[in-house]
């Protein structure tokens, strides 16, 4: 990251931030020069055009000015394909790839990872409107119109007898009532201290996939002197397979907008930052519509939400990467410290809370004058005293009830199973956590229970909990290729272990899988261990687990792809 | 000391043994302060630069406990920690730096790994041969250099290494993505050029929006190949890769670089007597590792065919090869006759702000000991001699109050005329890079320069009404109650009055005349005094008009109104525009004072000098003030003056109004230049005496913040010259002064500086040995202890003393702005360095190779004139050509050029107007008018 630059970002403020300036021009004005755009967008914020450049290079969805003449490009597509894992796994893409090509030409179609739509799979995106399941049968009426609405479907059910995640809000006024009590209750530092205990007391962890207590988190941010701070939504669900915040974000906009007003409130920070992904163009639509029913409630001057839209890029849930994002440097991955409640969004002092976190918050803070009955003790009574609350499952479209389930922490994975009506098709393992989350066989599925302690345990990851269904007929190699790629694909190119480490492990296993060249163990074992060990975030530190997983258990079906003197010295040791 | 009292430090073990932490030490800071045998080895880290965390490399194990679960972290950016046990070298740590070197190698030519092994050259190899790596295991894969477009270079060749600039130089299929270079772009230079495009692998450096190093913004100042581990960015001089050998005779030389006042410390490599590279010392206190494309590059004209290499003397109208004896007898022979018959005043002498300060001393000595004249000079004269008047009125000292690292604690930032990025590029870097990050700053200056695009204020005043802007500023401090009143009664002097006359401004008509918003002035000066630290700075633009003095003294004003003097990050810092103009007036090259500052007509001085110069007969000791440079021009018109010593100087090209310049220099009887190059003054000279350049002579500059730092030789000096002291020592000798004649260019400058620190008295602590690679900042005490903040609890003078001037037109404007209606205004650019000489000999002129004119649109559409067309500018003096540029630099009204290139002659227009106080003259305001060509 570049202190200068963050510093200049700054100077303009949330309201008019490069990032958002470049997904604005680059998708509406195509009659002057792009380069004479970036030029005087370079001029306006006092950045280096190579900044502009070199940030607008990294995403996705934005033109790098050589989108004309280079058709792999991948912005400004008509339509696009999603080439998420969920999608990969119930083999459906093909054939939709295979349609839109037809439909727009294919040079016309672009990938994306993914749209969220993993509960019914057979995603694609058209002008910005998703669609998945049935939808590509009326494509010819879609590609017309593509405003038309989706029949996406999904269960969404809840095993607590009071729903957190899932309840619904029916008068919205009222819901907010609790922060006008709150604030005006907890009105000096000592007692918004006291709140803060409260939090911590629930024992919420953040819903991201790290599970940092949030509590700590918010009140680090508020010991800060600095008088600016903000609280920023992580709202860039990139994982492969989850579509919870997706569903949080169109459907309960006013819990997530809750828990960042009291973070805003009980850490001095006075604006509120959405950071959506561009995949979730209804999630975004949703979000603003809240804030404008928030905006109507005139409850407040001290705080003002602000959503930024992505543009395409996995690394962006990385917190740092995405405060990048927003001050329109490149997302690639800060060292830490200092933290982002010491240094975040502009340099100041920032909280940022995953989607789920912040919808807890309002279940959390309610009743909390009856002891005995207070959100905060009925939270923490659910779970296992470390993973207290509920959590939201995505379950994708390998499950006969395919949706979303906001169980207890600590619920048997089994149970889940049960409640979902058991597999679609035939299984070998799940994979849950997204891409960097733990590879489960069937065989280990009765030794876990949904919360963070258990999947840890036994070698695994809650991570964001989403689960994918990894049929018989995928092959396990492939499947390794495909995690391979994928971060191959979503680095941000910062350090070796994981900017090269990917590659290279894409490379072995194409090869491997061509006959070009057997797997070496020890190499990849090397491979493994350094960008576990080595890399500088989660991504490249993350994806050797469900590889490791496979390896451990899936190790006959691999074992014809290794050099045999290697194997038998792998199997060995 | 009792047990219970001591302090318990706290510790942190490495690889098993304890040692005290300290405050804000990362773990690889940690390990390298204490462990020089078995270092951490790394890759993305400068410590120049934030820790970055990309190369993994220099990863450690950490356990909390000696035998405690060990973890893995990065050293680099992981703080150390009370009690952290850390093992640097453990086996699966070193597996883990091979494996990592493992993978970068996969990525590079196959060759880098055979290099590496059989002859490291680079960074990025030797860390290859310490980690031990023999083998890249990987099948042939991807590499990433196959995305990188080619750039078509000067030939128009298409290829892969971007070879489109003249010095700049970039091959991606070396690069390692370690964004060192797209760091100190931004983090040192403050530039941005540098970026990455893409991702991932895929990820590349680029400049610009992808463009090629020509096409690019670069200001080639070589951070990025400086410290660039592989080469993949470098330059045409692969500074990086020249190492210390002594089987290839290669050697490194440390020396100050002669082109502004900062004083950059420069490291030149050097290989049988030619020179290979510069770098920028990492070590150095001036510039940490940086400096310019001017410090770093413009240095071929050392050894240019151009280089006189033979004493000339005018035989029948004709400068004629003659040999040294000659020179010198001729000299000596002509000056005596001319003393005798005229008088020791009708001899004069001008010396060089780019010489050394013994050469100056010397100079001076042999002016006014030998000769017996006050008339010396030098060219602080035409730039900064309002700085030294005025702030000596005001404080005592005529030299910056504080350090240029006082800009890392200050809080707010004025600066007053002057273009730092451009004219003073590493003091420029700085300022911007503070600025980037948030504090405040106030640019008063006619054109948009650089920083004034970063300013929170851009007081963007006519040319020559600095004083009535600063008394604005003045009126709306005083006026708003922020007056530091406690300083200003203990410290200072005639308040009242000043205050009294300031509060009977009339603001509008100040705001009027200057064309400024009288509101945005007022904002920015509360915000100036509500700053607890402001630090000001001033260039030419406040000195080289006819109220220059005044409005330094007004500037003087304003620090003492709100206290920002006598502490850390604040005070009132010139921008010395030559390497050693501080030292040229140090040594006494003025007119009015003697070296160190003495008034020579005084009596308690004219003892002082004729004692410290062994004058045993009291009459001989010159005591009427001399000529300055445009009274010497007058009196050789005149026919008062008969010779005139020039060393170093282009008084022709330079000085303003050169018809004049050219008329006086015509009817001297002798003149006597000493030069490198046969300067257009050389041309009209009678004697001209081939002198060196700073790299091939000893001594020392003083730079802008008063460090007295050491030039050495780098290479000898070229055949048939003679170091510039050599010379004066050699004519001193030859007047049959008994100079003593050194054996060498060292032995000149230890024993020069001995002489100098017995009359100057803030040399008094200065020896050879003791200015270290730093310097010293004088004033320095005899026991050597310098001063980096002048006027803490007292000023030189006492108290300040303030001062009132009302502000007043210049006459230029007066006289000539019927007829010319333009104001016109001169600047130096980056890439050139006034006259040219030197930068002219190098690459540079391909950078940019003409003054160009700065035209305002709607004047550019009024004049009918296009970019690039041809207008004719004209003053009440002459006419000259130029191409024009349309600019929203400059205001409607306001012109604006550079002065590199003398064959365009802007002095045929700039007129004698000068400085009441100093005539320094008046650059900056020139009636013109302009018509399209």
């Amino acid at each position: 990251m570049s202190k200068n630059l963050s510093q200049l970002a700054r100077r303009q403020g949330i309201e008019n931030t490069l990032f958002q300036k470049l997904v604005i021009t680059d998708a509406a004005d195509k009659s002057t020069n792009l380069t004479q755009q970036r030029t005087a967008l370079a001029k306006e914020f006092l950045m280096g055009e190579a900044v502009v450049h070199g940030a607008a290079s990294f995403y996705d969805f934005l033109d790098d000015g050589t989108s004309h003449n280079n058709k792999q490009h991948n912005a400004n597509k008509k339509a696009y394909v999603c080439n998420g894992s969920s999608c990969l796994c119930a083999n459906t893409q093909g054939t939709i790839k295979e349609k839109l090509d037809k439909e727009f030409g294919s040079d016309n179609v672009g990938h994306v990872i993914c749209l969220g739509r993993c509960a019914e799979n057979s995603a694609f995106q058209i002008s910005n409107h998703n669609f998945s399941g049935t939808d590509i049968d009326n494509l010819a009426i879609l590609a017309n119109e593509p405003s038309t609405a989706s029949n996406e479907h999904y269960q969404v059910r809840c095993t607590l007898t009071e729903p957190i995640l899932t309840a619904e809000i029916l008068d919205v006024a009222k819901y907010y009532q609790l922060f006008i009590t709150l604030s005006e209750q907890f009105n000096t530092p000592e007692k918004q201290h006291k709140l803060l205990d409260k939090l911590v007391e629930s024992g919420l962890r953040g819903r991201g996939g790290a599970g940092f207590p949030t509590g700590i988190k918010w009140r680090s941010c508020l010991i800060e002197e600095n008088t600016e701070k903000y609280i920023v939504c992580n709202a860039d669900e990139g994982d492969a397979g989850a579509f919870s915040d997706r569903y949080l974000l169109e459907q309960r906009p006013h819990a997530v907008l809750f828990g960042m007003l009291m973070a805003g409130f009980l850490t001095g920070a006075k604006t509120g930052v959405l950071y959506i992904r561009a995949e979730y163009p209804a999630a975004i639509k949703q979000t603003e519509q809240a804030i404008s029913e928030f905006e109507a409630l005139n409850l407040t001057n001290d705080f003002c939400f602000k959503i930024i839209k992505g543009a395409g890029a996995y690394i962006c849930g990385e917190e740092t990467a995405l405060l990048r994002s927003i001050e329109g440097q490149r997302p690639v991955v800060s060292v830490r410290p200092p933290f982002p409640t010491q240094s975040g969004l502009f340099g100041c002092p920032t909280v940022v809370n995953n989607v789920e976190t912040f919808g807890s918050i309002h279940f959390i803070f309610s009743n909390l004058s009856d002891t005995q009955n207070s959100g905060v003790t009925k939270y923490k009574n659910l779970g296992n005293g470390k993973s207290t609350g509920s959590k939201l499952l995505s379950l994708d479209g390998a499950f006969k009830y395919s949706g979303l389930i906001e169980v207890a922490m600590g619920t048997p994975l089994v149970d889940v199973i049960k409640l979902a009506g058991g597999f679609a098709r035939e299984l070998k393992a799940l994979h849950i956590g997204g891409p960097l989350g733990g590879v489960v066989p069937l065989s280990e599925i009765d030794k876990l229970t949904i919360d963070f302690e258990s999947f840890a345990e036994n070698g695994f990851l809650l991570g964001h909990a989403s689960i994918i269904g990894i049929p018989n007929a995928m092959k396990m190699i492939n499947y390794i290729a495909h995690l391979f790629e994928f971060t191959a694909l979503e680095s941000c190119g910062k350090c070796y272990p994981c900017q090269i480490g990917s590659v290279r492990g894409q490379e072995m296993f194409e090869q491997a899988i061509s006959g070009e060249q057997a797997l070496n163990h020890e190499l990849l074992n090397d491979l493994l261990d350094t960008m576990q060990l080595g890399s500088l975030c989660a991504l490249g530190g993350g994806v050797p687990l469900p590889i490791q997983n496979i390896l451990q258990y899936f190790e006959a079906e691999l074992m014809p792809y290794f050099i045999h003197s290697e194997l038998v010295k792998g199997v060995q040791s | 000391m009792s047990q219970s009292l001591k302090v318990e430090s706290k510790q942190a073990f490495l690889n098993g043994v304890a040692y005290e932490i300290k405050k804000g030490e990362t773990i690889l800071s940690f390990s390298r302060r204490l462990n020089e045998d078995q270092t951490i080895p790394t890759l993305c880290d400068d410590t120049r630069l934030e820790p970055y965390g990309s190369c993994r490399l220099c990863s450690v194990d950490v356990a909390l406990t000696a035998d405690g679960s060990r973890k893995v972290m990065a050293s680099c950016h992981t703080p150390i920690g009370e009690g952290m046990h850390i093992f640097t070298h453990s086996p699966r740590i070193e597996k883990l730096r091979k494996n990592i070197i493992e993978l970068v190698l996969s990525d590079l030519p196959e060759q880098t790994l055979v290099n590496s092994q059989n002859h490291p050259r680079t960074e990025f190899e030797q860390v290859v041969v310490d980690t031990g790596v023999g083998q890249v295991r990987f099948k042939q894969g991807r590499k990433s250099v196959a995305s990188v477009p080619f750039t078509i270079n000067k030939k128009g060749e298409s290829k892969l290494c971007d070879e489109s600039h003249p010095y700049m130089r970039m091959d991606l299929s070396l690069c390692i993505d370690c964004n060192r270079c797209v760091r100190a772009c931004d983090e040192i230079q403050g530039e941005q050029v540098l970026s990455v495009a893409g991702r991932g692998f895929d990820a590349r450096i680029i400049k610009g929006q992808d463009v090629s190093f020509n096409e690019s913004d670069c200001v080639s100042c070589g951070a990025c190949a400086q410290t660039c581990p592989t080469g993949a960015i470098s330059d045409v001089f692969r500074q990086q890769l020249a190492r210390v050998d002594v089987s290839q005779h290669i050697k490194k030389v440390r020396t100050i670089c002669s082109y502004c006042g900062v004083g950059c410390n420069l490291e030149i490599s050097v290989q049988n007597n030619k020179i290979l590279s510069i770098e920028a010392p990492k070590d150095a206190a001036v510039n940490s590792g940086h400096t310019c494309l001017k410090g770093r590059y413009a240095w071929r004209f050392y050894d240019h065919d151009d280089r006189l290499d033979s004493p000339l003397v005018k035989i029948d109208g004709k400068l004629t090869k003659v040999s040294w004896d000659y020179a010198f007898d001729y000299i000596a022979t002509r000056l005596t006759k001319i003393k005798t018959k005229h008088g020791s005043d009708a001899i004069a002498g001008i010396s060089s702000a780019r010489c050394t300060n013994e050469e100056n001393y010397l100079l001076q000595k042999m002016m006014r000991v030998v000769i017996g004249t006050n008339n010396i000079d030098c060219c602080a004269r035409v730039c900064h001699s309002p700085t030294a008047y005025g702030m000596q009125q005001s404080f005592g000292t005529g030299a910056a109050t504080n350090s240029i690292d006082d800009l890392q604690q200050t809080e707010f930032i004025l600066l007053i005329g002057a273009n730092p990025t451009a004219a003073h590029p590493v003091t420029g870097a700085k300022i911007k890079q503070k600025v980037m990050k948030g504090t405040p700053l106030i640019v008063l200056d006619p054109v948009k320069t650089e920083l004034a695009r970063f300013a929170n204020w851009h007081i963007q005043l006519r040319p020559g009404t600095n004083v009535a802007v600063l008394n604005m500023m003045a009126y709306f401090i005083i006026d708003a109650g922020l007056v530091d009143n406690n300083f200003v009664n203990t410290r200072t002097e005639e308040y009242q009055r000043y205050y009294q006359e300031i509060m009977l401004l009339n603001i509008d008509e100040l705001a009027d005349i200057a064309g400024v918003n009288k509101n945005q002035v007022k904002q920015a000066a509360i915000a100036y005094a509500k700053a607890n630290k402001a630090m000001s700075f001033h260039g030419l633009g406040v000195t080289e008009h006819s109220q220059g003095s005044r409005a330094i003294m007004c500037i003087a004003d304003l620090v003492m109104l709100t206290g920002n003097v006598g502490r850390q990050g604040v005070g009132m810092n010139p921008l010395r525009g030559q390497n050693n103009v501080q030292g040229a007036a140090d040594m006494g090259c003025q007119p009015h004072q003697g070296a160190g500052y003495f008034p020579v007509d005084e009596s308690e001085a004219i003892s002082y000098y004729q004692e410290h110069y062994q004058i045993t007969q009291k009459n001989t000791w010159p005591t009427k003030i001399g000529y300055k440079i445009p009274e010497m021009f007058n009196a050789a018109l005149a026919g008062d003056l008969k010779a005139l010593w020039v060393l170093g100087e282009d008084v022709v090209q330079t000085d303003p109004n050169q018809q004049h310049v050219v008329a006086s220099l015509a009817n001297l009887e002798l003149l006597i230049v000493q030069e490198i190059f046969l300067s257009e003054t050389a041309k009209m000279a009678d004697v001209v005496l081939p002198g060196t350049s700073f790299l091939e002579k000893s001594g020392t500059f003083t730079n802008g913040e008063r460090r007295v730092q050491k030039v050495n030789a780098v290479v000898t000096p070229k055949k048939g010259c003679k170091t510039d002291g050599e010379i004066i020592v050699d004519m001193m000798n030859a007047l049959n002064y008994p100079q003593e004649q050194y054996s060498s260019g060292i032995e000149l400058a230890e024993k020069v500086l001995a002489e100098i620190s017995e009359v100057v008295p803030f040399f008094a602590g200065i020896t050879w040995q003791n200015l270290g690679v730093d310097g010293l900042q004088w004033p320095v005490a005899k026991d050597g202890t310098d001063t980096q903040i002048l006027h803490i609890d007292s000023f030189k003078r006492g108290l300040g003393k303030f001062h009132f001037f009302e502000f007043e037109e210049s006459q230029e404007v007066l006289a000539n702005s019927n007829k010319f209606p333009f104001i016109l205004t001169t600047s130096r650019n980056l890439v050139h360095y006034n006259a040219g000489t030197m930068t002219r000999r190098t690459d540079n002129e391909e950078i940019v190779s003409e003054d160009v004119l700065l035209v305002n649109n709607q004047d550019a559409i009024n004049k009918g004139i296009t970019n690039r067309s041809k207008v004719k500018l004209f003053s009440a003096r002459g006419e000259i050509t130029l191409t024009a540029q349309i600019s929203d630099k400059v205001k409607p009204g306001i012109l604006f050029t550079t002065f590199h290139f003398p064959e365009l002659m802007v002095n045929r227009v700039t007129g004698d107007i000068t400085d009441k106080h100093t005539q320094c003259p008046e650059y900056k305001v020139v009636a013109v008018d302009i018509r399209k060509l």
